[in-house]
């Protein structure tokens, strides 16, 4: 289920970038470049961290980035992006970010059983540090994969 | 039936991570009897929950709606099995 989402173009690695706004856009690139969301979608997922929306911050370094579907979802789309070294969210100190994830969800259902499956692969110990210490795209998928077949 | 509900400012993401980790959780500690669901902050109103479930960067604005658990982190069992106990508890589900 997650690596039906998550594919080869949608795993993303990159490094010294300037702050979480450059994260948001990089990590939102697969969704724009194949029409999954609208340039609206980026717009709005960074106006909500910047008006204080860290609450995308799940724990450990890594955050969930989304917006409401009536913001410019076309369809249902995860991706995710590794950044090295991690950045601050909204440039808060206490919210450092190493592991970004973008859900565009078309509606309120549609993609639940992508988010279970990453909700439980995030809340185990050993997935979860093998999965943030992920180096390439190949790395990232193997424990993506792992994740599906527990 | 006691009503657990997980809150986060969408209702689409966390909140939604929060809720099937309270049920794995419940699982666990062998706690029936409790309707787990999720909602975003806007649509909840004090009365809709016995216990609401929050990440701390809406702890503030979740404060009217009742007994509201703070959590640190929405992705580590440890904390959410040790709230979701102590909430069991005080809403006399367990000892």
């Amino acid at each position: 289920m997650l690596t039906t989402h998550l594919r080869d173009e949608d795993l993303l690695f990159a490094e010294d970038l300037a702050g979480w706004r450059d994260a948001i856009e990089l990590v939102s690139h697969p969704l724009l470049a194949r029409g999954d969301i609208e340039r609206a979608y980026v717009d709005a997922m960074i106006e909500s961290i910047a008006a204080g929306g860290t609450y995308i911050d799940l724990g450990y370094g890594i955050a969930l980035a989304h917006a409401r579907p009536e913001h410019g979802v076309v369809r249902t789309a995860l991706s995710a992006l590794w950044v090295r070294p991690a950045v601050l969210l909204g440039d808060e100190p206490e919210h450092p970010i190493s592991l970004f994830f973008c859900l565009a969800a078309a509606d309120s259902s549609s993609h639940l059983a992508a988010l279970a499956s990453l909700g439980e692969l995030l809340s185990d110990d050993s997935a979860r540090e093998s999965l943030l210490a992920a180096h390439d795209t190949a790395g990232a998928l193997a424990v993506l994969t792992a994740g599906e077949t527990r | 039936m006691t009503k657990f509900l997980a809150v986060c400012s969408t209702g689409l993401g966390s909140s939604f991570m929060v809720h099937m980790n309270i049920e794995k959780v419940l699982g666990e500690l062998g706690i029936g009897g409790v309707d787990v669901d999720h909602a975003d902050l806007g649509s909840v109103s004090r009365g809709d929950a016995d216990a609401v479930f929050v990440g701390r960067d809406i702890a503030e604005a979740a404060q009217g709606l009742g007994d509201v658990v703070v959590l640190d982190s929405i992705i580590d069992l440890g904390e959410l099995r040790g709230k979701v106990a102590e909430a069991a508890r005080r809403h006399g589900l367990t000892d």
